[in-house]
């Protein structure tokens, strides 16, 4: 082997090698924040210093069932629901004009599709407080119809995206062989933005499920989702197995579902 | 023209409730915080709900920028580096858009929780330094003087967020012009700077904006892992909406208030001098 040969070696591992420390590293800063909560949800104890629990075991997830866990994610993902029923056809509605270019003002639209991004969720909750209370809406619609505004802007711009890469002309098409103007929404364009629509609707139900503030404030402290439950034990219990557990638990399920429509996604775009 | 109509009628629905809720919010909190709606008495004009929050209101507003300036900049900066780990082939490549997916769909709760285990007094990051036996302790990252702990939260979760839109929009067509680049001669690095960076910043614009205003307006990373003072406004505002004395309503709608305005603030110039961000912004959303 040459000398040359030898050194180009040396130089392609030190390459490889600077690559996968430089990956490890971007895992180790996305990763590493969620490892205490894990730890924790399975420790019993776990005294200071020692860098690992002296006693495994699940008292933090009896403890967490006890205060009330398994309602709490009933109503976490009734709420991600009743959001993503209401935000995702909404949404629909606006990428479709906005996708198809079928308003001439596309940046003012833009604009106030942009408002729900842009003003704190915490001033919003607190302004439509005093009003929920005047007007009489009970308090968990009121919930539902604000997380479902604040949806809008991810449903209306993903699906904007896919009505964006589907022809106006799918339906004209579908038309001039005979199909009713429904039909032809229902049988050609719908399904040709299936990937859209379901990507929007997992947005808003992520909404609904992670939202904290707007269900404190407008809920009253009626509406105890799990993130409620995880705030209250976060702020206040020094209870760490019970507050991880609660952590773990509101935590599994979107990113379980994040992860399924990334895969499904991959998928899609490899075929 | 009738049939364009028709068409765009559709937004209707969704813009009578984005205006309807985010007008009524604003209003009432402007009225709120001014004495016109008050949650018992007579309404009567009044600037006293803004007299008792003005000290509380400018080091709040301190406090919130200390906060989401820069968690924008680390977000935007290793947002910027994950993009372009996933832009390489290969297996790794795959583990870190998987990684940032976990990291993007955590609430910002459990992930202020889990930091507040890893950076706080008795947290991993503790123990790994007595463990090792190092003589210095642990700083105060966890409602110390700094907000540390605030920053890296949403700088960590938001970073995933940058990457992914950042992403979406220079990926395609990407090794296409990296290989032009390369026949034409240029370096790695100027690979990156040449081609990556100007083609990515338009998104990297864009969802460093949407990171910012959102850093303005978190509430639950500050109250878990802030100081007690001074509060940034969203801790401000909701400690005094919670108070006992009916008074406090008016001083936290000022704060609310106030808070909105900072978003608005700067998000509104950026949008309307830059077509091309409000462009981006709505792609990289919807991405």
């Amino acid at each position: 082997m040459t000398t040359a040969a030898v050194v180009a070696g040396h130089t392609h591992r030190r390459r490889r090698w600077a690559a996968g420390a430089v990956g490890a590293l971007a895992l180790a800063w996305l990763l590493v924040p969620l490892l205490p909560v894990l730890v924790w949800a399975a420790a019993e104890r776990w005294p200071f210093p020692d860098v690992l629990p002296s006693a495994w075991g699940l008292v933090g997830w009896r403890e967490a069932v006890d205060a009330g866990l398994p309602a709490a994610l009933l109503r976490s993902a009734g709420l991600g629901l009743a959001v993503a029923a209401l935000a995702t056809p909404l949404g629909l509605m606006l990428g479709r004009v906005l996708g198809w270019g079928l308003v001439r003002r596309r940046g003012l639209l833009v604009t106030v599709l942009l408002l729900p991004l842009v003003l704190p969720a915490f001033a919003v909750a607190m302004g439509l407080d005093v009003v929920v209370l005047r007007v009489g809406v009970p308090d968990r619609l009121a919930v539902v119809l604000v997380l479902a505004t604040m949806a809008l802007p991810y449903t209306a711009l993903t699906t904007a995206a896919g009505f964006a890469r589907t022809s106006p002309d799918l339906a004209a098409q579908a038309r001039a062989l005979g199909a009713t103007p429904g039909r032809a929404r229902r049988q050609v364009v719908l399904p040709a933005l299936r990937g859209s629509i379901v990507v929007a609707a997992l947005l808003a139900f992520l909404v609904g499920w992670s939202d904290y503030v707007v269900t404190v404030l407008i809920g009253g402290g009626q509406l105890v989702t799990a993130p409620v439950l995880l705030g209250s034990a976060a702020a206040g219990s020094g209870n760490e197995p019970v507050t991880a557990a609660l952590a773990v638990a509101t935590l599994v399920p979107p990113v379980v579902l994040v992860l399924l429509a990334g895969a499904t996604g991959r998928g899609r775009r490899a075929r | 023209m009738t049939h364009a109509r028709e068409s765009s009628a559709g937004a209707l629905p969704g813009v009578v409730a984005i205006t309807a809720v985010s007008g009524t919010a604003m209003v009432a909190v402007l009225a709120t915080s001014l004495g016109l709606m008050p949650l018992y008495g007579e309404p009567a004009l009044t600037g006293e709900g803004w007299r008792a929050a003005a000290p509380d209101l400018l080091a709040g507003v301190a406090e919130t920028l200390r906060i989401a300036l820069p968690a924008t900049v680390l977000a935007a900066g290793i947002g910027l580096a994950l993009c372009a780990l996933m832009l390489r082939p290969g297996r790794s490549a795959v583990l870190v858009r998987a990684a940032c997916l976990v990291a993007l769909a955590v609430p910002h709760l459990v992930g202020a929780t889990s930091v507040g285990l890893l950076l706080g007094d008795g947290g991993l990051g503790a123990r790994l330094l007595s463990g090792v036996g190092a003589e210095a302790g642990w700083p105060a990252l966890v409602g110390g003087p700094l907000p540390v702990a605030t920053v890296l939260e949403l700088a960590w979760k938001e970073s995933a967020f940058v990457a992914l839109v950042v992403l979406a929009a220079v990926a395609p067509g990407h090794r296409e012009r990296v290989q032009v680049a390369a026949g034409l001669g240029a370096s790695p690095r100027q690979r990156v700077t040449r081609v990556l960076v100007p083609t990515a910043l338009p998104a990297l614009a864009a969802s460093s904006l949407v990171t910012l205003v959102y850093a303005v307006g978190s509430y639950e990373v500050a109250w878990l892992l802030g100081r007690a003072s001074p509060e940034p406004l969203p801790v401000l505002a909701y400690r005094l909406f919670g108070s006992i004395e009916l008074d406090d309503r008016a001083a936290a709608a000022a704060a609310a208030a106030t808070g909105s305005a900072l978003a608005l603030l700067l998000a509104v110039p950026a949008l309307v001098a830059l077509p091309r961000l409000r462009a981006a912004l709505a792609s990289g959303v919807g991405a």
